[in-house]
């Protein structure tokens, strides 16, 4: 036992040499440099962007509506009869498929956009010429489940689309030309950065909107904490919808949740519509989702502060409407 | 060619790169080609003392015995060819210059303490307290690989290939290879866990007592040593010496320090890692199944054996004592879903970490004293960290031991971990009149355990959450995703400090 004191205190004793001290010291030193340096560095949000192009490209109707028993025809229908994909979608360009891919829920329960909506898109998006098709988004329960179980991150993966998770470091700080809520949001990188952007919400009940539309999908590009955007949603939405300005909205209506949103999960809440509709202006393609519920487009917190905006044109009356079977 | 050296070298990189495998694999969606509980199947400490304490069958009561009969004729294969944690020592080992040693008799002596813990460890197990989980080898390994080694060598890799990614121009095929890495390997999120620098305190002590004496915790501590020492006595594969030169060569080198002065060996104490069968000069050194019964060495004595019998009874009088529970299942800490009795879940739990391992919110977090000093390192819901995800009972299917029962999908979806309790002044609803219900939005429940209201609050309608008591299942995932700060304005409690409130 002596013995291993008397080691223990050689060992101290020893230590310390001018040559040992400084490597000691610049280890340390190296460690907390690297430890301010990273976070700085890697995982600040420092581009800003003012957001991305406005499209001027519009479809032959404002909006078009299948009705069928097959989502994945009544998508090709509704893209087929708007103009084409090719219309939106140049060839070699880069797009991205934003689904609502949010809840740990099967396709069956409603939550998620139907995979075969996104699946169609997918095919429809490379037949167009697309180089890269990437399908995300920043789900509400465990990322890895939520692609699992919606069933989109195989379907797209089978179709040849890049699925990936979000990366929070790689997000960009929103700008806006007028004062706004969303001031400096971050935003991921990949939804300001792409040739074209496909919004494929589908539609359901939400407890503080009334309804989930394509404004309240975008949501999903945002990082950050994005439970803030909750407050003062209308103008965020509006913004936020402004600042990514969709190129087309694919509303994917096949089965409908229509109490308990946005998560669900009872089967009775689900209505089977069997409907999918397109239009180019995000603000006619959520009111006419709203007269499809019967529901006061005013009551919905974005489309009331969009028609306050004159954001895009929320009268559906005044809009060319096309319904199609299929 | 130190061909047993080389063979008992590889046994030993295999079976810890295995538990690492294995630990690694312990992760969403559990598709590793080995069952999480794999290395404590075959831990005769952990399975019989789990089994004795809770009187219940363990599974893995048959692969832990086969380990026992492995015992009786080889002896202490495992800690030389097996053990994690002994091939974690001997690796760290490599960095020393000299070793120390230890007279025969202070050796026998220091030895001795192991004998007492796993007697200790035995009696408590037939009181029902179960304190196998302190000093066994594997848990302390599994805890140390599953909540200090892989968070940190996946933080490394993520911060280094992000540092790379953003100093390249981003869209390169080296983003690609990193999404990749994070759909299989790396995992999506960098796990952190709260308080895990004590795990790791811990565990560099045991490292650098090697330093000091070879394999000390092994000579000295390791319960586990002491169960397989106790059977290795009657052990079939002995060490013949032939026309011995007493050059002291393999005394000197012995890790274990179980050759002696007189060159007789202590069978228990020997864990076969070949050393004197290549560092004896003449060669004369050998293993074989053939030569007669050495005598062995007496264990504890009679004083020693009453003195423990009598500390065992204090502690287990002591330990056995139930305290006043002011709350149904006794704990002030939510703990993981389907635990029902907090006294029963702090003797059965092993504090291996899996279950903080699998949690995939990384919500299940290390506690320290939150609920009295036996509830170190147990598992408990931390939910502004992450929350019990609703579909996902993979905490219980890990567990070892089964403190975590092991529920189905559809029972642990209604096991209740707590109740959530909004503190309106704080509320941005109640409290501010905003638009929020993040809260609602998230709730899991089909039928919403939070109810919206409408009220009138400086004469504007503002819609407010409502926590409907008996429908909340207390997944804390509303309060992981309330936007209010510091302090989120919606909590979960433990059931009846909840429903008190």
């Amino acid at each position: 036992m002596e013995e291993i004191l008397r080691k223990i205190g050689a060992f101290f004793k020893r230590g310390l040499t001018r040559r040992s001290f400084l490597k000691v010291g610049g280890a340390s030193l190296a460690v907390l440099l690297s430890q301010k340096l990273f976070p700085t560095k890697a995982f600040a949000a420092k581009k800003e962007s003012a957001g991305r192009k406005k499209s001027k490209i519009k479809g032959d109707h404002d909006i078009v509506l299948a009705e069928g028993r097959d989502p994945y025809k009544n998508t090709e229908k509704a893209i087929e009869l708007l103009g084409g994909m090719g219309r939106f979608v140049k060839k070699g360009s880069v797009v991205v498929i934003k689904p609502n891919m949010a809840w740990d829920r099967t396709p069956e329960q409603a939550s998620n956009t139907n995979p075969y909506v996104v699946g169609c898109l997918v095919d429809l998006c490379f037949k167009a010429g697309a180089k890269r098709v990437n399908v995300f988004d920043v789900p509400c329960n465990d990322a890895r489940r939520v692609y699992n179980r919606s069933g989109i991150a195989e379907m797209a993966k089978k179709k040849g689309a890049s699925v990936y998770f979000a990366d929070h470091w790689n997000v960009v700080k929103a700008r806006f030309p007028y004062p706004s809520p969303m001031e400096k949001w971050p935003v991921l990188r990949d939804a300001v950065e792409c040739d074209t952007f496909i919004n494929v919400p589908v539609l359901k009940h939400h407890g503080l909107t009334g309804l989930t539309l394509s404004m309240k999908n975008l949501m999903g590009v945002c990082s950050g904490t994005r439970g803030l955007i909750h407050i003062d949603i209308g103008r965020k939405l509006v913004d936020l919808t402004d600042f990514i300005s969709p190129d087309l909205t694919v509303i994917d209506a096949t089965r409908v949740l229509v109490k308990h949103g946005p998560s669900g999960g009872n089967m009775e809440d689900v209505v089977v519509m069997n409907k999918v509709f397109a239009g180019t202006d995000p603000t006619l393609c959520d009111s006419y989702a709203c007269s499809l519920m019967k529901k006061d487009p005013s009551s919905v917190p974005y489309i009331a502060e969009a028609i306050k905006k004159n954001f895009g044109n929320a009268d559906i009356s005044k809009a060319k409407i096309h319904t199609v079977k299929v | 060619m130190k061909k047993l050296i080389v063979l008992r070298r590889a046994s030993q990189a295999v079976s810890l790169t295995f538990f690492i495998y294995v630990l690694w694999s312990t992760t969403y969606p559990l598709e590793g080609f080995f069952p999480a509980g794999t290395f404590f199947k075959i831990d005769p400490l952990i399975i019989f003392i789990t089994s004795l304490s809770q009187r219940v069958l363990l599974p893995g009561v048959i692969s832990a015995g086969i380990m026992i009969l492995l015992t009786f004729v080889l002896g202490r294969f495992f800690c030389g060819w097996i053990c994690p944690l002994g091939s974690m020592l001997d690796l760290f080992a490599c960095l020393r210059k000299k070793k120390i040693y230890l007279s025969d008799g202070q050796n026998r002596k220091y030895s001795l303490i192991k004998y007492l813990i796993l007697l200790a460890i035995i009696l408590l197990a037939i009181f029902g307290i179960q304190a196998a989980w302190i000093f066994d080898p594997l848990v302390i390994s599994a805890r140390f690989i599953s909540l200090n080694f892989i968070p940190t060598a996946t933080l490394i890799i993520d911060r280094v290939m992000v540092g790379l990614i953003q100093a390249s121009d981003y869209y390169t095929p080296l983003y690609d290879l990193y999404r990749w890495l994070k759909q299989s390997v790396l995992g999506i999120n960098a796990y952190f866990f709260a308080n895990s620098l004590f795990i790791f305190l811990f565990f560099i002590f045991i490292l650098i007592s090697a330093l000091f004496i070879s394999r000390a915790w092994c000579r000295f501590v390791c319960p586990l040593g002491a169960f397989y020492g106790s059977i290795s006595r009657f052990s079939m594969l002995r060490r013949v010496l032939g026309e011995c030169t007493k050059c002291m060569a393999c005394r000197k080198q012995c890790r274990m320090q179980a050759i002696k002065d007189d060159l007789t060996y202590s069978k228990s104490e020997c864990i076969l890692c070949m050393d004197c069968v290549y560092d004896c000069p003449p060669k004369i050194t050998n293993f074989n199944f053939k030569d007669t019964v050495q005598k062995e060495d007496k264990g504890i004595n009679r004083r020693q054996f009453l003195i423990l019998m009598f500390f065992s009874l204090v502690v287990s009088g002591f330990k056995g004592r139930k305290r006043e529970s002011k709350i149904l299942n006794g704990s002030n800490i939510i703990r993981p879903p389907g635990v029902a009795n907090e006294q029963e879940f702090l003797d059965r739990c092993i504090r291996c970490g899996n279950c903080m391992k699998v949690c995939i919110t990384n919500g299940l977090q290390p506690a320290m004293f939150e609920s009295g000093p036996q509830g170190i390192w147990t598992p408990r819901l931390v939910p502004e960290i992450g929350y019990c995800e609703y579909n996902c009972n993979l905490c219980g299917n890990v567990c070892p031991t089964g403190a975590i029962p092991k529920l189905g999908l559809e029972n642990k979806k209604e096991a209740r971990l707590g109740t959530a309790v909004v503190n309106k002044p704080i509320c941005l609803a109640w409290g501010y009149g905003q638009e929020c219900l993040v809260c609602e939005e998230h709730c899991p429940v089909p039928d919403k355990a939070i109810k919206i209201e409408k009220i009138i609050r400086d004469k504007k309608a503002v819609l407010v959450p409502i926590v409907d008591k008996n429908k909340c299942i207390g997944c804390g995932i509303c309060q992981n995703k309330c936007p209010a700060r510091p302090d989120r304005a919606i909590k979960v409690y433990p059931d009846l400090i909840g429903e008190a409130i």
